[in-house]
C-alpha cells in the first residue's frame, strides 16, 4: 500500500517539476525550459507594461539575460541561484496563489495570481521569504532596467567614453589572452592620465 | 618542480604558465590590493627582489562590464554572492589585479584622532596615533594625487546632499579621492573607463614593476611554507580566471612573507597552513564590518543623477555616534534593485530614477562580531556574524538622519528601505517613526565591503595576531598587511588607512630586509 503511495507521489513530483514545459526553441547555455518558463512568468508579473518604459518584462528577454549571468557564475553560486528559481516555481505548494488552481506551479498561474504570490513574498512576516524575493528581484531588475532601451527611455544610458591608453594598458593582455596580444596601438600617456570628456550615451544630453 | 622564473619587472598572466614552476625572492607579497601594492612598491624601490602574487587577472577597460550582475560575477569573489551567515549580509570582495581599488569609489578618508586614541588605549598600540600615521597618509596621498572632489564634477545629487546638510547645520565636505582628472562619469564601481581613478593596477603596481617587482597574476596561494619562528615562502596553484579551475603547481621561496590577501583570505590561508601564527587563538576571530544602509530620495525635478562623482560628498559629523554619511551612485539598474514593490508600483518607481538620489550610511558596528573559518576543501570562508541590537539602533538612527537631510534638500519623498515600515515617507513627520521603531536585523537591507579585525593588531601577543609593524607575534619574517590587522573598525572608508599602515610596515621591512 505505502509503496503505491510513494510511487504515485514520485510520479506527481516528476510531472510537476519536469514535465509540461513548452519548448520555445531558445538555446541557453545553462537554463532548462522549466527555468525559462519561470523567469518569463516572473518577468511578466514584476514588470508589466508601463508608459514610462518602452519594454515590459515579458519583452525584455530576461531568461536570456539570466542565462548569460548564470554562465559566468562559479558553480556553487550558479546552483544556488537555480535553486532560488525552483523555490519560487514550486513554493505555491506552501503559499498558493489566490483562487482556483492556486497550487499550480508559478509559471502556470494566471497573471493576477502570480502578482499576488509575489506580493505575499514581499509582505511576508518571514525575513527569509522577503530576502528571497529581494534576490530574485535583483537578478531580474538588473536585466530589465539595465536593458539598453530601458536606460535610453530613462535618460540614464552610460556615457560614451573612449578610454585613454595609460602606461599600464601596455602591460596587461586581454583576460585569457597572451601578452603578445597586447595592442600596441597608440602611445602610453606620460605622467598622469587625462580623463576624456563625457559624451552622451544614446539619447542623453551632455551635462 | 622545474624552474620557469619570471624576469624582473615582468607581469605574468594565466596563459604564461605552461608547467609547474618555482621562484625566489627577497619578499613575496600575497595580494595586490591597496596594501600589498604599497608594500611591493616601497620594497622594490628600496632595491629588494619582490614577487607580488594576485589570484585574479588584470582588467583593462575593454574587460569592464556596465551590467551590475556580470561585472560583479567577473570581479568579485564567489561571483559577487559572498555573504555572512547568522545575520545575513552580502559582502563584496574583489578578485583582480589591484584588488578593491579597481572597483571601489576611490574614497580616501583619514579617521579622526579619537579613533586611533581608542586603538592605542584598548589594544596597547603605543605608536599608532593619528600623529604617528600622518606622515604615511601624506606619502600615499602624494603618490596617488589624493585631493577633494572639485565642484565641477560633483553633479546635482552630491550637491543636494550638501544643501540638505547645510540647511540642518550638519557639517559636510567633498570627499578626498585617488583620482586624476575625473569627469564625473559615476562608474567607479564597475571600473573607471576614463582611467581617472588611480587604482593600484595603474598606479603603484606599474611603478613597482619599474623597480623590478615581478607581478604574478592568476596564482592561488594555498599554503605558507615554514617551520618554527620562520616562514620560507608560499605555494599554490595556477588558477584560471573566472572558472577558478586550478592547474600547475608553483612555489615562491622568500626570506620574508607579507600576507595582504584580505581580511577573509588571510586568516583562511593561515588556518590552511597548519593554523599558523595563532598562538593567541585570535586568527579568524573579532570579525567586524561597516554595514551600509542606503536610503533613496525622490526630488520634484530630474537631478541628472548619472552625472557626478560616484561618492563625492560626505559627512563625518556623526562618527562619534557610530556612523558616517555619504552620497552614492552606481549603475542605474543596480540602484533600482533598491526599489520596493512588485508589478506596476515597481515599474512606476523605475520611472522616478532620473529624479532619485541615493545616499547611504556606513555604521561602525564594533559590538557586532563574527568569525572566519576555512570551508571544507575550499579556500572560501565560512563567515558567521551577528548584528548586535545596539548596533541596529545606530543604523536606524543613521537612516533617520538621512531622511531628514533628504527633506531638508527638497525631496518630495523618501524610501527608507526598512522592513515593516511604509515603503515611502512623504514628510518629516512620517519619518519620525524611524526614531523609535523596534527594528529587527531582518528589517534592514544592508551590505558591506569594509571588513576588519580577523588578524588584529594588539600589543599583547596573547590577544592579537600581529604587532604594530604588522609582524606576526612569534615570527621573525611573517607579516600581515590588510584590513584584518585593524584592531577595531575605523568608522570611515578604510582604503587610505590600510595603505598608510602598509607604508609604515614597508619602511620597517626595508630596514629589516
Amino acid at each position: 500500500m505505502w509503496g503505491i503511495v510513494l510511487i504515485a507521489l514520485a510520479v506527481l513530483a516528476v510531472r510537476r517539476v519536469w514535465l509540461g514545459y513548452p519548448a520555445t526553441g531558445a538555446e541557453f547555455a545553462v537554463l532548462a525550459p522549466r527555468e525559462e518558463a519561470f523567469l518569463q512568468a516572473a518577468a511578466e508579473a514584476l514588470f508589466p507594461p508601463h508608459e514610462r518604459l518602452p519594454l515590459s518584462g515579458g519583452q525584455a528577454d530576461l531568461p536570456g539575460y539570466a542565462d548569460r549571468y548564470l554562465a559566468v557564475l562559479p558553480r556553487r553560486q550558479r546552483t544556488l541561484i537555480r535553486a532560488l528559481f525552483a523555490l519560487f516555481e514550486h513554493a505555491t505548494l506552501l503559499w498558493p496563489g489566490k483562487g482556483r488552481g492556486g497550487f499550480k506551479r508559478f509559471s502556470a498561474l494566471l497573471p493576477e495570481q502570480r502578482l499576488g504570490v509575489l506580493r505575499d513574498w514581499q509582505s511576508s512576516s518571514l525575513a527569509l521569504r522577503r530576502l528571497c524575493l529581494t534576490a530574485l528581484k535583483a537578478i531580474l531588475i538588473l536585466g530589465y532596467v539595465g536593458h539598453s532601451e530601458s536606460l535610453a527611455a530613462l535618460e540614464l544610458a552610460p556615457w560614451k567614453i573612449e578610454s585613454p591608453r595609460v602606461e599600464a594598458d601596455f602591460l596587461y593582455p586581454p583576460i585569457g589572452g597572451r601578452r603578445d596580444q597586447i595592442s600596441r596601438a597608440g602611445k602610453p600617456l606620460g605622467g598622469a592620465p587625462t580623463a576624456p570628456p563625457l559624451m552622451p550615451g544614446l539619447d542623453q544630453e551632455a551635462p | 618542480m622545474s624552474s620557469e622564473a619570471s624576469e624582473d619587472g615582468e607581469v605574468r598572466v594565466f596563459s604564461d604558465y605552461t608547467r609547474d614552476f618555482e621562484e625566489d625572492a627577497d619578499v613575496v607579497i600575497v595580494g595586490s590590493g591597496p596594501s600589498g601594492s604599497v608594500v611591493a612598491y616601497e620594497l622594490a624601490k628600496a632595491g629588494h627582489k619582490v614577487v607580488l602574487i594576485e589570484e585574479g587577472p588584470p582588467f583593462t577597460p575593454q574587460e569592464f562590464r556596465a551590467d551590475g550582475n556580470i561585472s560583479m560575477a567577473r570581479t568579485m569573489r564567489e561571483g559577487g554572492l559572498r555573504s555572512t551567515t547568522g545575520t545575513f549580509m552580502p559582502i563584496l570582495q574583489a578578485i583582480c589585479l589591484g584588488g578593491g581599488s579597481l572597483i571601489n569609489s576611490a574614497m580616501c578618508v583619514r579617521p579622526p584622532a579619537f579613533i586611533f586614541d581608542e586603538w592605542s588605549t584598548r589594544y596597547e598600540l603605543d605608536h599608532t596615533t593619528r600623529a604617528d600615521l600622518d606622515p604615511h597618509y601624506d606619502a600615499v596621498s602624494e603618490f596617488l594625487g589624493i585631493a577633494p572632489t572639485p565642484e565641477d564634477v560633483q553633479g546635482p545629487r552630491n550637491l543636494l546632499f550638501r544643501q540638505g546638510c547645510d540647511a540642518l547645520g550638519i557639517a559636510s565636505e567633498p570627499v578626498d579621492r585617488n583620482v586624476r582628472g575625473c569627469r564625473g562619469s559615476g562608474e567607479c564601481f564597475s571600473g573607471c573607463r576614463a582611467r581617472a581613478k588611480q587604482s593600484m593596477d595603474i598606479s603603484y603596481i606599474p611603478e613597482a614593476m619599474k623597480f623590478g617587482a615581478r607581478v604574478l597574476t592568476s596564482l592561488q596561494v594555498q599554503g605558507v611554507l615554514g617551520e618554527g619562528r620562520r616562514v620560507g615562502g608560499v605555494e599554490g596553484r595556477v588558477v584560471e580566471p573566472f572558472s577558478g579551475r586550478t592547474s600547475h603547481a608553483f612555489r615562491v621561496r622568500a626570506r620574508w612573507v607579507v600576507l595582504a590577501a584580505g581580511c577573509m583570505a588571510t586568516p583562511v590561508l593561515l588556518q590552511k597552513s597548519g593554523n599558523l601564527a595563532n598562538t593567541s587563538g585570535q586568527v579568524g576571530r573579532n570579525l567586524q564590518f561597516h554595514p551600509g544602509s542606503a536610503v533613496a530620495g525622490v526630488f520634484p525635478e530630474s537631478i541628472d543623477p548619472i552625472f557626478g562623482g560616484t561618492q563625492s560628498y560626505q559627512s563625518l559629523a556623526f562618527l562619534e555616534e557610530g556612523f558616517k554619511l555619504e552620497t552614492m551612485w552606481s549603475a542605474p539598474a543596480a540602484l533600482a534593485v533598491r526599489m520596493p514593490g512588485v508589478g506596476t508600483e515597481l515599474v512606476q518607481r523605475f520611472g522616478e530614477l532620473p529624479r532619485t538620489a541615493i545616499w547611504d550610511a556606513i555604521a561602525s558596528t564594533h559590538r557586532s562580531l563574527g568569525t572566519v573559518k576555512a570551508r571544507f576543501r575550499s579556500l572560501n570562508p565560512v563567515i558567521r556574524w551577528t548584528l548586535h541590537p545596539e548596533d541596529i539602533k545606530v543604523m536606524l538612527r543613521s537612516i533617520h538622519v538621512l531622511a531628514q537631510i533628504f527633506f531638508a534638500a527638497g525631496a518630495e519623498k523618501v524610501l527608507p528601505g526598512v522592513g515593516g515600515l511604509a515603503d515611502e515617507m512623504h514628510s518629516l513627520e512620517e519619518a519620525e517613526v524611524l526614531r523609535d521603531y523596534a527594528i529587527r536585523p531582518g528589517d534592514l537591507v544592508t551590505a558591506s565591503s569594509h571588513v576588519f579585525c580577523t588578524t588584529r593588531m594588539h600589543g599583547d601577543p596573547a590577544q592579537g595576531v600581529v604587532d604594530e609593524e604588522g609582524r606576526c607575534h612569534g615570527y621573525d619574517n611573517l607579516y600581515i598587511a590588510d584590513t584584518g590587522i585593524f584592531p577595531r573598525c575605523p568608522s570611515v572608508n578604510p582604503m587610505l588607512t590600510v595603505m598608510a599602515l602598509a607604508h609604515r610596515q614597508a619602511q620597517s621591512l626595508v630596514e629589516r630586509v
